[in-house]
């Protein structure tokens, strides 16, 4: 208990802290809002000083002293209420954050966890049969695929699938055609543009969870008692799972939850490259037009998260191992 | 650890993996020189166009208020201008107002176009005028032009529209002349029409928006529209694209962007894939005439004297440009308005010579292949163009290079564009990449030259970056919004375009473009070089003349 109660004061610190950088970081950017909207009208002509009043006016870009802002911030993170979006005015922060949201955890939380159970489970296999093609083949593909970059790994199969073959749509969260609603059509069509995303985030990522299984697994075979299970006859399949990979799962264990904390935050470049409707779009284009409100109210989001989930594998790991609780 | 492989047996498999590996790099560069082409969309019929004009986020917010920035690109195509104005030339096309009279320099008359009705079948009226006037002065958001900066009232009489302005400004009819009418009967109930979406838009213009989904809408033709009889567009669709890949294949009509290799990509896509980039406006450089040694001409004119703006137009914007000249003038759009007297069309040649003994009197002097003050400090600056902006950051390189040359060390500042604006609004720079011009001549030489713009360096302007002030200017600026005599403008033109020349506030460097990307197998008549009735961009009030000058190739329906 006491043990819970120091990690819950620990989140709670962590957690003002967070909030407070979050207000605080992009208003040290360099330009206000409205300098970010004008540059991007400029590039279409000139902008005279009416249409930068306009503008300022229509953004209602912030006033007040810093420490009135401050306040008002607390208020807004307390209420869940963030208010109209500088960039996409007049939409509000809520209504454009709970559209994406389901998206970004659709595409990047379904494909977080299949890598996680895929890698994992290789990664089993892989230490147990090691020095085999078994092993070799997914590390190697695995280390060399992970050192890939996102978005070229992105751009390679949106043009070759995408625009050459023409096997798979190129951008969009669904056909432009489709109506939304609980149809199977429009689910496959979901599906079906799910597909290269899914494929570009799972390509660069398994790699990562088979290495990282493989090892600790490694290290976990060659402790006393897995030769102690193995000498005392019992099934290969039983040494691996029941013994060695379930101690040797603890450090992949940690990395999931911070990943899954993660999920919340999108994957910006897979989804700037396929033009996806989730919430890594949305922040680069909130931190393109120094959006405030936008930011944040995504930041806020994945801090919490990642906190939460931070939060939980420590008590996870307390129950699991239970040297750390000392 | 007691696993581990043998050596040989590592490196025989690294070879494999590399071999794959350059394989896969051999496949991937090979890639690149794939031809992509054109694939419309079968479904899309002869009388559709399928626009690239809107961007959504990805998705688009359904918002057809024409007076917020982030509105739907068809808002401006269902509600139309008093006057509908050409950005390369500043021609004015008689629109919702028939047409004016300038009687005196503060005031301006306008007769309302008769037989004009709102898509929900109610007559348009000068009263819509003068609603629409009120509604802009009441939410100053939705001023976006900035009519009332120069209006004092607006008054109806019958068809006619009085408007009184605040002063002597007969060249804010350009600006005044740009509001787009919107029905009193149906937004004189509207709440706040800052923030009002106008979901189902009613309009006097070409088209009535159509199917709407969160990635892709269409517009229909308006049968009953004023000029009906020249339209030949029965549907425009405008998806949410968001690259250029899709510029490419998708088989649009008409499209608009700045597309590196135009001919190897756009152009070969489809033999029908046409383009046209007029001058819209003059890349240069701003020195900021607030801060020595800026504030010294000879500092100016040496650095003009130093480029060859023949390469720089080259490096910068990959030979689709051409250099300009130091008039202040877009050319060939403005060549009417042109000073004769003005050698070679303005174009300041590059003369190391010159630009040396410019640079002696202001006190600099070359020493050991590096250009000096009196004190022997090196001559040294910092040059800012915005992260991002390719051509502008070639432009700054070969800038960069070509002062070099003659011993002038520029290091290069380059801020996120947000971080730009606020630098050269600021005049926190010693010399930044910037533009001047305007299709409209008097607007060109304001924004450049007039000292109403000028603040000391720490504080912000919308105009003027360069912090350039001349009592010649603000006189002739001043005479210019004072007379409604042509021949007597065309003359300040002239003397301004010879400040403009001598004094170098801004120094031309090369144009900056107009990206029109269009294709003639559906539809043909398109503004060309040869017939440059409208700019080719796509979005604002401009289409609506291309929309009445566009025919069908097969024959039309008519």
């Amino acid at each position: 208990m006491k043990y819970i109660a120091q990690k819950l004061g620990l989140f709670v610190l962590t957690l003002w802290a967070a909030v407070t950088l979050n207000f605080f970081l992009p208003r040290l950017m360099p330009g206000s809002p409205a300098d970010a909207a004008i540059a991007k009208l400029s590039q279409n002509g000139p902008v005279t000083e009416a249409t930068r009043a306009a503008i300022e006016a229509q953004l209602g870009v912030p006033t007040g002293s810093l420490w009135d802002q401050y306040l008002s911030y607390l208020h807004q993170v307390v209420t869940l209420d963030f208010g109209v979006s500088y960039t996409f005015y007049p939409q509000t922060v809520s209504s454009m954050v709970s559209t994406a949201l389901p998206y970004t955890i659709g595409l990047v939380g379904i494909v977080t966890v299949l890598a996680f159970v895929l890698g994992t489970l290789i990664g089993v296999a892989a230490a147990w049969k090691r020095g085999t093609w078994l092993d070799s083949l997914p590390t190697l593909t695995g280390s060399f695929l992970s050192t890939f970059p996102y978005f070229w790994t992105a751009l390679l199969l949106l043009f070759f699938l995408g625009y050459v073959l023409h096997w798979f749509p190129t951008t969009g969260a669904y056909a432009a055609t489709s109506t939304p609603g609980f149809t199977a059509e429009f689910i496959g069509d979901v599906l079906l543009h799910a597909i290269l995303p899914a494929l570009t985030i799972l390509i660069t990522s398994l790699g990562g969870w088979i290495i990282g299984m493989r090892n600790a697994m490694i290290n976990t075979l060659g402790d006393d008692y897995v030769t102690f299970a193995e000498a005392n006859g019992l099934r290969g399949r039983t040494v691996a799972i029941r013994y060695a990979a379930r101690n040797a799962i603890l450090p992949n264990l940690t990395g999931f939850g911070l990943a899954l904390g993660g999920v919340v935050g999108g994957s910006i470049l897979v989804e700037q490259v396929f033009g996806y409707p989730g919430i890594g779009y949305l922040l680069f284009n909130a931190v393109i037009g120094q959006d405030y409100p936008l930011m944040q109210a995504l930041f806020l989001m994945i801090t919490v998260s990642v906190l939460i989930a931070n939060f939980l594998v420590d008590i996870l790991y307390g129950v699991l191992d239970p040297r750390t609780r000392r | 650890m007691r696993f581990t492989v043998s050596k040989t047996h590592t490196t025989r498999r690294w070879r494999t993996l590399a071999l794959a590996g350059i394989t896969a790099a051999a496949l991937a560069v090979s890639g690149c020189s794939i031809q992509i082409t054109s694939q419309p969309d079968p479904s899309i019929g002869e009388d559709t166009m399928l626009i690239n004009a809107d961007k959504g986020n990805p998705l688009f917010d359904r918002n057809f208020n024409p007076y917020i920035t982030n509105a739907r690109t068809a808002a401006r195509w269902i509600y139309e201008p008093l006057i509908l104005i050409n950005p390369l030339d500043g021609a004015e096309h008689p629109w919702l107002a028939d047409s004016w009279e300038q009687p005196d320099p503060r005031t301006i008359t306008m007769h309302i176009r008769d037989g004009v009705t709102w898509s929900d079948g109610e007559p348009f009226t000068a009263e819509d005028v003068a609603f629409t006037f009120q509604l802009i002065k009441d939410s100053p958001e939705l001023d976006i032009y900035g009519a009332w900066q120069h209006l004092d009232s607006v008054e109806v009489d019958g068809d006619t529209v009085t408007l009184a302005l605040q002063s002597d400004d007969t060249p804010a009819l350009a600006i005044i002349g740009k509001t787009m009418i919107v029905p009193e009967h149906l937004w004189s109930d509207v709440e706040d029409p800052s923030t009002y979406r106008n979901e189902d838009p009613v309009g006097t213009g070409p088209f009535v928006l159509g199917n709407y989904n969160d990635q892709q809408y269409s517009v229909d033709r308006n049968p009953d529209y004023w000029q009906a009889d020249k339209i030949e567009i029965e549907h425009i669709v405008l998806p949410s694209t968001n690259n250029q890949l899709d510029t490419v294949t998708r088989g649009y009509d008409w499209s608009y962007s700045f597309i590196s290799d135009v001919s190897g990509t756009w152009g070969a896509a489809s033999p029908n894939n046409k383009w046209w980039f007029p001058n819209a406006g003059v890349i240069g450089l701003m020195p900021n005439n607030d801060v020595a040694p800026f504030d010294d001409v000879h500092v100016r004119r040496g650095i003009a004297l130093a480029l060859d703006r023949d390469s720089i137009a080259e490096v910068a914007s990959e030979g689709y440009m051409e250099p300009a000249g130091q008039t202040g003038l877009i050319l060939p759009n403005q060549e009417d308005s042109l000073d004769p007297s003005i050698p070679n069309g303005g174009i300041i040649e590059q003369d190391t010579d010159a630009a040396l003994a410019e640079f002696a009197k202001a006190g600099y002097t070359q020493k050991d292949g590096t250009l000096v003050d009196e004190d022997g400090t090196q001559f040294e600056f910092s040059l800012t163009t915005a992260n991002g902006y390719s051509d502008w950051t070639r432009a700054a390189q070969a800038v960069q290079r070509q002062l070099g040359d003659i011993g002038i060390t520029v290091s290069l500042e380059l801020p996120q564009p947000a971080g730009y604006q606020q630098a050269i609004s600021n005049g926190d720079f010693d010399v930044a990449i910037g533009g001047m011009g305007n299709g409209d001549i008097y607007q060109a030489f304001n924004s450049l030259l007039s000292s109403d713009f000028y603040v000391p360096v720490g504080e912000s302007t919308a105009n003027n970056f360069a912090r350039y002030r001349s009592d010649d200017a603000d006189r002739l600026l001043a005479e210019y919004r004072s007379t409604v005599d042509e021949g007597r403008q065309g003359e300040i033109v002239d003397e301004l375009q010879n400040i403009v020349y001598d004094e170098l506030p801004v120094i031309g460097m090369y144009y900056g473009g107009s990206w029109g990307l269009y294709n003639d197998a559906k539809f043909t008549g398109w503004p060309t070089e040869d017939d440059p009735y409208m700019i080719p961009q796509n979005y604002d009030s401009a289409p609506l003349l291309t929309f009445t000058k566009l025919k069908r190739a097969t024959g039309g329906q008519k």
